[in-house]
């Protein structure tokens, strides 16, 4: 684990378990409800400057809602879809994945082409449609980015098992009577973790995007709940008059993001065997 | 004067040496020998020369000229205007030497036209003619991979001498070849090199091949000299113990069959070479005194034009191989074990609408009977992989029949698999690629136990026995490949395959890229392991010599065909098959070691 400690790593965790904390404690953070409106005080700008209010450390929207509170509750939503959608997307593109590579034969060509077609939909508009078809709520984001980002795992992780299912060392275990179940779980998936563990930090930070975009739209979470997408939605509109209304929540999009794409890339820097072996 | 001369030549990573102390002289037309096992630093010397040491790497003392040029000092751009021109280079692989989207002819054009030939064609072909090349204006035209590896070494070869240099470094040119091939090789290099009168440094670790071509060798053991002289004196009475010692764990060609000389542990590593204060050979020197340990031996002169590091050289002589164990008579042949009968395989290769068939095998029938060693021979791409996979079921043979221990075993099936597991095992031929990275030694050569699902206890003391079986020590269970040695890693690959005690044991070319002094051990634990377990082997091998010091029969193989069979001693004495004796010719011919103790 001592190759795990770079800069890459470490600065992308942190920003990840920041970002993970404001989620969790957003109640104990959060000096207002983030629903709570108070139309005395709209579009107050951030307490460090003229006519801010301390109450309000980042200003309030065009409604007088607290932004602060709306960006750790917005969180909560990002971070759910985030790892929920991640996760759900490697669990069905790996499975089709290790069937396609180990397999291989008509399985892998069935897979493949699947994985090809559905990849030749551009994804954003895949997400919507699914969005419209679905409607709103964060089960169903979750459900849509699932559905649409699965190809990601399957195909790169398809070529990786293939190269790590010619080994020998998987021929040695059929012959000394493994189950093809059994060689799958012992011989090919831990050969393929460093790699799994990469994609899914990677598709952590794609989904965060991709929850934006929708919120963004009003095709996303349910309109009662917060999210920084909508909040941009929101802030567009007065972006002259109250720009933080807008940059917040674009901060925090591009803090989250960021953190993940750091760590994934730091993970791809440290794990792949291909990089480790370059730089020695 | 020397076209080539070093003097105290010192290669260093950090603070470890890497080459200590390298004095070296290669006079014109003359050929220098470099021979070492792996980790001896011989390819580092090639490397300095065309200053392409990797990352990390330096030159921190002593000098190198080539024809009285200081080399390591001249500018860049005068040393680049060397290279390729006055030193060539001969690659090891030829087939990632060459650019594979350019053709021979584009290649050659490139390189004549650097050295400045005015009629580049006529050169150009003029150049293949003289490698014996058929046809060369139509080679002009094809790409790389239009060619075997064969041609592909000769086209680099006469890439290399086409400039008339004055030095050429070959670097293992023969490893990837096929043995016939190499023998051919080496042959085309002899002519060139006495045609232009080039001097030529020989770099390889084979000792016999270097005898075929060289006047003199140096011999390396972890980065410093051992011995230096005319090959001829230092194969036949070798002055330094590690010499002897190599010259002993090579498997003859011809005599009476002799146990081999079996060195312990290997060659140590950078970070053990800096511990060493005395002899670095010491530790594994079968007449290491304490006077050993004190300080490194200088290179002194024995006579007969050879020098070795070593305080007492004139002690060497007395090393000699561990008598015969008392002959326990031919392996009593019982009842056949396996049985092919006229099997074939067919491959398909591309799509469907242009498909195309070969065949890997091709009509083979053989028998094993239990308890016997039964080799096949054959060049790459003869077949004889893919009858090792046929019989262990990792392929399914498309015509014919196997029986294995009583059983019908050609279709597969549950019940098939279960009587295959119990009799039949295979050793991989690449142990990195055999042994999952990510296991432990212990649940990797208990693996067997696991499938049958044995309890926790059971595999760790079967672990510490199959281990101990190996010649290995029980605490490298708790290890990872990554950390054992490419021997440790063999014989954890053997070591798995006998956890269930097969009756059978296919194993293809498990010693091939092993050191000499490694391949020895090895051999050595399959001949105690015969008498321990009673199995019998299959031996997928391009090494005659090593068949002929371990098998009792030989298929030869030939384009999917078995085209000679027979007890190894007829085949190799009367081949009949002109197959097998292109194959016997093209071993690289013995000196033989001066054997007995001379009467003192």
């Amino acid at each position: 684990m001592r190759k795990l400690r770079s800069g890459r790593v470490i600065a992308g965790l942190l920003l990840v378990l920041l970002v993970l904390g404001c989620a969790i404690f957003a109640r104990q953070f959060a000096p207002h409800d983030p629903d709570d409106q108070n139309l005395l005080t709209t579009f107050l700008p951030p307490a460090w400057s003229v006519g801010g209010d301390a109450a309000y450390p980042l200003g309030t929207d065009g409604l007088g809602r607290d932004v602060l509170s709306r960006l750790l509750y917005g969180a909560r939503v990002a971070m759910t879809v985030a790892l929920v959608a991640s996760f759900g997307a490697m669990a069905l593109g790996a499975v089709l994945a290790y069937a396609a590579g180990y397999l291989g034969g008509w399985v892998d060509w069935l897979i493949g082409r699947a994985v090809d077609v559905w990849m030749s939909f551009p994804p954003v508009i895949l997400s919507l449609i699914l969005m419209t078809g679905l409607g709103v709520g964060a089960r169903n984001v979750i459900l849509a980015i699932i559905l649409v980002d699965w190809t990601r795992f399957c195909r790169v992780l398809r070529s990786e098992v293939i190269v790590v299912a010619r080994r020998d060392y998987v021929a040695a275990a059929r012959l000394v009577g493994f189950s093809h179940w059994r060689t799958v779980v012992r011989e090919v998936v831990p050969a393929t973790v460093p790699l799994l563990l990469t994609l899914l930090t990677l598709e952590m930070g794609i989904a965060v995007v991709v929850e934006a975009i929708l919120s963004f739209v009003g095709l996303g979470v349910d309109p009662s709940q917060v999210a920084w997408g909508q909040m941009i939605a929101d802030g567009r509109q007065s972006i002259y008059d109250a720009p933080w209304t807008l940059i917040a929540p674009v901060i925090a999009i591009f803090l989250t993001v960021a953190g993940f794409n750091l760590l994934g890339d730091g993970l791809r820097r440290n794990l792949d065997v291909r990089m480790v072996e370059g730089r020695a | 004067m020397s076209v080539l001369r070093a003097r105290g030549l010192d290669v260093s990573l950090g603070a470890l040496k890497v080459i200590d102390g390298l004095d070296l002289d290669l006079a014109a037309g003359r050929v220098l020998g470099l021979v070492g096992e792996s980790g001896a630093g011989k390819s580092m010397i090639g490397r300095t020369i065309a200053q392409l040491l990797p990352r990390g790497f330096a030159v921190t003392a002593g000098s190198l000229a080539f024809d009285g040029r200081d080399l390591l000092r001249m500018p860049r751009g005068e040393r680049r205007a060397l290279l390729g021109r006055d030193i060539a280079f001969i690659p090891q692989e030829p087939l990632t030497a060459l650019n594979p989207v350019m053709t021979i002819g584009a290649q050659l054009d490139e390189h004549l036209t650097r050295l400045g030939v005015a009629d580049r064609r006529a050169a150009a072909v003029a150049a293949l003619e003289a490698v014996h090349l058929p046809d060369p204006a139509a080679l002009l035209r094809r790409y790389p991979h239009q060619l075997s590896g064969g041609m592909c070494q000769r086209v680099l070869i006469a890439m290399a001498f086409a400039g008339r240099p004055k030095l050429v470094v070959a670097d293992e040119p023969t490893t990837a070849l096929d043995v016939t091939i190499q023998a051919r090789i080496m042959e085309l290099m002899a002519e060139l090199q006495r045609a232009h009168g080039t001097a030529v440094l020989f770099i390889t670790h084979d000792l016999r091949l270097a005898a075929q071509i060289c006047d003199e060798v140096l011999v390396l053991y972890a980065g410093a000299v051992a011995e230096r002289g005319p090959v001829r004196s230092v194969l036949a009475t070798p002055a330094h113990p590690y010499t002897r010692c190599l010259s002993l764990a090579n498997p003859a060609m011809h005599g009476p069959p002799r146990v081999l000389y079996t060195l312990p542990e290997q060659m140590p590593g950078l970070r053990e070479i800096a511990s060493l204060r005395g002899c670095r050979f010491a530790p594994r020197c079968p007449l290491a005194t304490e006077a050993c340990e004190r300080g490194p031996p200088p290179l002194a002169d024995v006579g007969s034009g050879q020098a070795a590091a070593c305080i007492r050289p004139q002690a060497t002589r007395s090393i000699v191989a561990p008598p015969a164990p008392e002959p326990t008579g031919p392996v009593a042949r019982g009842a056949a074990l396996l049985e092919v009968s006229g099997v074939s395989k067919r491959f398909r290769t591309g799509s469907l609408l242009r498909r195309s068939e070969t065949l890997a095998v091709r009509d083979a029938s053989f028998a094993i009977a239990a308890g016997e060693f039964v080799a096949v021979v054959g060049e790459s791409g003869s077949g004889k992989s893919t009858l090792g996979r046929l019989i262990v079921g990792l392929e399914h043979v498309s015509v014919g029949r196997i029986v294995l221990a009583g059983r019908d075993v050609t279709r597969p099936g549950a019940a098939v698999r279960a009587h295959r597991i119990a009799h039949v095992q295979m050793v991989f031929q690449d142990p990195q690629s055999a042994l999952n990275p990510r296991r432990r030694i212990g649940s990797i050569v208990t693996q067997a136990l696991e499938a049958s699902g044995a309890a926790r206890v059971a595999r760790d003391t079967r672990a510490v026995d199959l281990l101990r079986d190996m010649g290995l020590a029980s605490a490298l269970a708790a290890r990872t490949p990554s950390q054992l040695s490419g021997g440790q890693r063999q014989r954890v690959n053997i070591a798995r395959a006998l956890c269930n005690v097969p009756t059978l044991l296919v194993a293809d070319e498990i010693v091939s890229g092993l050191d000499v002094s490694v391949q020895a051990q090895l051999l050595t634990l399959l001949q105690r392991l015969r008498q321990e377990h009673q199995f019998a082997l299959l031996f997928i091998s391009h090494d005659l010599s090593v068949v002929r010091h371990l098998c009792d029969r030989v298929l030869v193989m030939r384009a999917g065909e078995i085209v000679e069979a027979g007890p190894v001693a007829d085949v190799f004495a009367r081949p009949a098959h002109p197959y097998t004796q292109v194959l016997l010719a093209s071993v690289p011919p013995e000196v033989e070691t001066v054997y007995a103790e001379p009467a003192t």
